[in-house]
């Protein structure tokens, strides 16, 4: 039934660029400009070159087992028990990441836009199209992506040009003068956000593609694709606003916005530019949301998830509320913990289980030799 | 008051739109599942509706993940 909702690899393609540049748009120029000053750009391009390598690795592990979902995978390769406990660990990554999804859009408002209005609400109000989007299923919202893409590269597209004349090229010299740590927070900063979390992906990408051999080249060009969105903002950051204000401001990638001026006449047209991080971030909320839910039935082997959104939703909703009590435990969360968990989730267990696979078909393989 | 009405309206609303096809397939792990998670879900709401304090599920994975966390930091100082 809904199991064999198929997508195709040009909608598997777009999901994949909305995934990676997802939050990181919004966040990761300040923490690279904060930690690589004005090479930030350079951090970024390593970020993006790592994050392909950890995408080779989801490539290989999913063409494996070209029908099943990551939760199926786990109790294939780890055996039941062992698989479930991994499975659980997956679903509490892509549930609790949700809720702070759900956080980062309400506080993007509050702190940005709508300065008054209770973080519960707009909260509330994003957890409902988010809780619609997954009960109407892949096909829908994957469709719904493309429309948005196109809004999305539009948007993208006026705020490169219009930013072209505010450039001011001493912002990013010196070159190459940060140091290699420095850089390698930086840049482990990004591949985690963007590339590392996209093991949720893997609930979609072997099973419900509907050509596999093209979408595991689609899944590389889609990241590439982000990944260099995600260079050309952190340079336009540094080219525009300067190192020191890139890295002080919450949400550089907004404040480019505001610097728009086009003969002085289209001018504070940031509000529509806002449009542009929604889609975004609402296309990786909704991809945390599926693969939790998709996980949660698959390990309790429920056939149908769809009964476990509202419910699963309004936890979601009000987890987002209390999980960040205040900036600071924000940052140490995000900054610390956050690493971590996305690396042993996302990193880590594939590899575990790319080990585990490829010896256990080597010990089939003498065995019928 | 208004907090809790609201939300066990919330509920209702949710058990309308999905109880009825599951009662029909007499799909029972389903019904259990939905009618436990509803219900962390409004006691949840209505904790956070009345300020109440609810442990924070990210201290634990903080806790959790705590040693590879400080090794991380250790290694990239």
């Amino acid at each position: 039934m809904l199991d064999n909702q198929k997508i195709s690899v040009r909608q598997f393609r777009i999901l994949v660029i909305l995934f990676t540049i997802g939050t990181s748009i919004l966040i990761v120029p300040a923490t690279l400009a904060f930690e690589a000053k004005q090479d930030a750009w350079i951090a970024a391009i390593l970020g993006v070159g790592m994050g392909l390598l950890v995408i080779l690795l989801y490539n290989k592990l999913g063409l494996m087992f070209p029908d099943m979902t990551f939760v199926q995978m786990n109790q294939k390769i780890l055996g039941k028990w062992l698989g479930k406990m991994a499975s659980l660990l997956f679903f509490s990554l892509s549930f609790t990441y949700a809720s702070a999804l759900l956080f980062y859009t309400g506080n993007f408002f509050i702190t940005e836009i709508m300065p008054e209005t209770p973080l519960g609400s707009l909260v509330i109000l994003m957890g409902i199209i988010m809780v619609m989007a997954v009960r109407y299923g892949l096909e829908t919202f994957a469709r719904s992506a493309e429309i948005f893409f196109l809004l999305f590269f539009f948007l993208f597209i006026t705020l490169v040009f219009s930013l072209t004349p505010e450039i001011e090229v001493e912002n990013i010299q010196p070159v190459f003068e940060v140091e290699f740590k420095p850089l390698l927070r930086g840049s482990i900063f990004l591949v985690v956000t963007s590339t590392v979390n996209a093991v949720v992906l893997l609930m979609i990408f072997p099973a419900n593609v509907n050509q596999q051999m093209e979408a595991q080249k689609s899944f590389l060009i889609g990241s590439l694709i982000g990944g260099l969105v995600m260079i050309i903002i952190t340079l336009l950051g540094i080219f525009v606003l300067g190192p020191y204000y890139s890295a002080t401001e919450v949400y550089p990638g907004y404040d480019l916005t505001k610097e728009i001026n086009l003969g002085d006449f289209v001018t504070r047209i940031d509000a529509i530019m806002a449009g542009m991080w929604m889609i975004t971030i609402y296309f990786k909320l909704i991809l945390y949301f599926y693969a939790s839910v998709l996980g949660f039935t698959q390990i309790l082997e429920i056939k149908d998830y769809r009964p476990f959104t509202l419910p699963l939703g309004m936890i979601a909703i009000v987890l987002s509320v209390i999980v960040y009590p205040n900036v600071v435990y924000q940052q140490e969360w995000d900054t610390k913990t956050a690493n971590a968990y996305s690396l042993t989730v996302g990193l880590f267990l594939p590899l575990l289980l790319l080990g585990v696979a490829v010896f256990r078909k080597k010990m089939d393989q003498k065995k019928h030799t | 008051m208004w907090v809790i009405t609201g939300i066990l309206l919330v509920a209702i609303l949710i058990i309308i739109i999905e109880v009825p096809a599951l009662w029909k397939e007499r799909q029972k792990k389903e019904l259990w599942v939905f009618s436990l998670l509803l219900l962390i879900g409004v006691g949840l709401s209505i904790a956070v509706g009345l300020d109440a304090n609810i442990p924070n599920p990210f201290d634990w994975i903080a806790l959790l993940f705590k040693p590879l966390s400080d090794f991380m930091m250790w290694l990239l100082k």
